[in-house]
């Protein structure tokens, strides 16, 4: 933290947007925070993006409107933004730019940290290989999350997003360790009824005093959206790897993220990229998800599970599509399924966890776990397949074998996917109904899974 | 006669073989219901112990949320009043700062707070202000400095200094009271601290 405080500039040469550009400028750092002073004393924060030829270009976090030229000061603080953390701060309420906003006083703080983070020596990264149960069958069975893994729920407009985040949030677990574990939850951009719904969820369930809240709301300014995710990174990664921590953030909403980032470029007057947004998106965005992971001699981790809503359910959208090359997998929900009434409505065909095979089998989860896994995906996509075929030939044009796997379809959907919002299952009974689903199916389909497993825990009576 | 006792033949034949069939139905029926309770019973046994498994499920959810709110809101209670000590241990400093003696420590402070908010703006050449009651000590220091020139109005603070440049663009606020208050949040650990209450 610097003891030398800035220098307070009063020449403003232009407003633009979320940008003031201060003139005769000496001595300002790139990313240094300032502190912008209106002409009724009201305090806003802001940070460099540029500075040369006597003029720094400073984003205002909390927009620009009623700043007038004549009456605002610049004071150039000295050092970055950083974020007090402590332990204390399990159980607290923050603003998206990290201030109280439960009403009590700011945290002690332990140490202060750039929320910039620092990155992680690629040398000293652990590969993610052990299993974090979300008592969400789905998840736990087919896409499954390992401690220091990134892995991103694309969703739409609508969709039960927020609702699966908080399941997870709540009911997340290290099996087998008596490891501390905390959730991140940074809200970015997000309605009301939203994060009162995550605060009271976890409240509810107990989880509230394992996890930090910051909550960046939809009428907030949109600019602060771009410290939101930092902030709650800064917590995170001082909770895993200086308290020995596991961690599980949550972010939500992404796509706000990259409109604040797209409004600020735009500003800038940026040649812009896809859609508009600017063409560091991929870089900016891996600025954060790469903020997860495990450090060898570290017992914390920092596992990400950020969301996002494609805008149009397009999964080609610049947002989900540079996301899905940083992180590793991916949580489709899907737009049918949720029409359907089915939670939760994850499409496991588009879905895809790179670190799972890694994170299960034997020592880790069980034996079967990858087999019955590709068993039930396989059996899956057939049905899919089958059920199109119907919609042409109908029903009677198929054969009995394609009846079965229809019959398997509905199974998956009915008894493995489906489940209660407050449904915690444990790993055993989501692999239990992975056997059922493909018990409805003959012996001899069973083509992914040794017979041994077959033998010890098929449960259909067809030989 | 003979029609007599095949009548009663035939009907006692009719009787014979209706009561094995009411006997066969009774007994069908005897095992179909035995069956059937021996099925609800373990559907019952099932559900029983459903209800009870969710019960417990619920009683531990209530539980941890009547004990997690709970260790909440008794944490959130210290930290309250560790920041109401807090504060009234800076009040009382504050306090001890405006009664301290402005000696000739003081003018050495005022001298060190003036060179090195010089040094931050680069430039000797800058107007000095002070607080009303510090002018003449102030005045006395900026002796060693030619180029600045004390303000014609005050300041409100504690002590300390502030300068600008002489165009008004830029300003450096060294005054005691900038300087608490960036140093506050460090200050605040250390005063937990003496309470026992580390970050």
């Amino acid at each position: 933290m610097a003891t030398v405080g800035g220098v307070e500039y009063s020449k403003i040469a232009e407003i633009k947007g979320p940008l003031v550009i201060v003139d005769d400028v000496e001595n300002a750092a790139f990313d240094e925070l300032v502190e912008v002073e209106t002409s009724d004393n009201e305090r806003r924060l802001g940070k460099v993006l540029e500075v040369g030829n006597g003029k720094a270009i400073v984003q205002v976090f909390e927009g620009t409107t009623g700043l007038s030229i004549s009456d605002t000061s610049t004071r150039f603080v000295g050092k970055v933004m950083e974020m007090p953390v402590s332990k204390e701060v399990l159980g607290r309420v923050f603003d998206g730019l990290g201030r109280p906003k439960d009403n009590l006083p700011d945290p002690i703080a332990d140490k202060f940290l750039d929320i910039n983070g620092a990155p992680m020596n690629p040398e000293q990264r652990e590969y993610p290989k052990d299993f974090i149960q979300t008592g969400v069958s789905v998840i736990d069975g087919m896409i499954t999350l390992v401690r220091g893994q990134k892995l991103p729920i694309f969703s739409g407009s609508g969709m039960s997003h927020n609702i699966v985040a908080a399941q997870i949030a709540r009911q997340a677990t290290v099996i087998g360790t008596q490891e501390e574990f905390a959730v991140v939850f940074a809200a970015i951009g997000v309605q009301y009824s939203e994060a009162e719904y995550f605060r009271r969820t976890l409240e509810e369930s107990g989880a509230l005093k394992r996890s930090v809240l910051f909550l960046n709301l939809a009428d907030d300014p949109a600019i602060e959206r771009i410290i939101t995710p930092r902030v709650a990174l800064t917590v995170a990664e001082y909770m895993a790897f200086e308290l020995g921590m596991h961690v599980l953030v949550i972010l939500t909403d992404m796509t706000n993220y990259a409109e604040a980032l797209r409004e600020i470029s735009a500003a800038r007057e940026e040649v812009p990229g896809r859609k508009g947004y600017p063409g560091y998106l991929y870089t900016d965005l891996s600025t954060i998800y790469e903020r997860a992971g495990k450090l060898v001699g570290k017992t914390g981790s920092v596992t990400q599970v950020p969301i996002l809503s494609m805008p149009s359910d397009d999964i080609t959208h610049p947002i989900p599509d540079l996301t899905g090359y940083i992180t590793e997998g991916q949580i489709v929900l899907g737009r049918d399924l949720f029409r359907q009434g089915i939670y939760p409505p994850v499409n496991i065909l588009m879905s895809l966890s790179r670190l799972m095979k890694d994170g299960i089998g034997e020592g880790r989860t069980r034996e079967d776990h990858g087999e019955i896994s590709n068993q039930n995906y396989d059996a899956y996509s057939r049905a899919q397949e089958v059920r199109a075929l119907a919609g042409i030939v109908g029903k009677a044009g198929l054969t009995d074998i394609d009846l079965k796997y229809m019959d398997t379809g509905d199974i998956f959907e009915k008894e493995f996917l489906t489940q209660d919002i407050d449904e915690n299952r444990n790993l055993d009974e989501s692999l239990s109904l992975l056997w059922k689903t493909v018990s409805s199916l003959p012996r001899n389909e069973l083509t992914k899974v040794k017979d041994r497993y077959v033998e010890k825990f098929y449960q259909g009576n067809d030989d | 006669m003979l029609s007599t006792n095949a009548l009663e033949q035939t009907i006692s034949k009719i009787l014979s073989q209706t009561e094995k069939r009411v006997v066969s139905t009774l007994d069908e029926t005897l095992a179909e219901s035995q069956k059937q309770l021996d099925d609800m019973r373990s559907e019952l046994d099932a559900e029983y112990d459903k209800i009870i498994s969710d019960g417990k499920k619920e009683a531990d959810k209530i539980e941890k949320q009547i004990v997690g709110s709970s260790d909440l809101e008794a944490r959130n209670q210290q930290l309250l009043v560790v920041g109401e000590a807090v504060d009234n241990v800076f009040n009382e400093v504050l306090e001890q700062i405006a009664k301290a003696p402005r000696d000739k420590e003081y003018s050495g402070l005022l001298d060190t707070l003036l060179r090195e908010a010089m040094s931050v703006l680069r430039s000797t050449d800058v107007i000095v202000y002070s607080n009303q009651s510090e002018r003449d000590t102030v005045q006395s220091v900026l002796e060693k400095f030619p180029d600045a020139e004390m303000a014609s109005e005050s300041i409100d603070c504690l002590g300390g200094i502030q300068i600008k440049s002489r165009d008004g663009a830029m300003t450096f606020d060294n005054t005691l009271d900038a300087r608490i208050s960036r140093l506050k949040p460090l200050i605040r650990r250390d005063i937990a601290a003496k309470f026992g209450v580390s970050g």
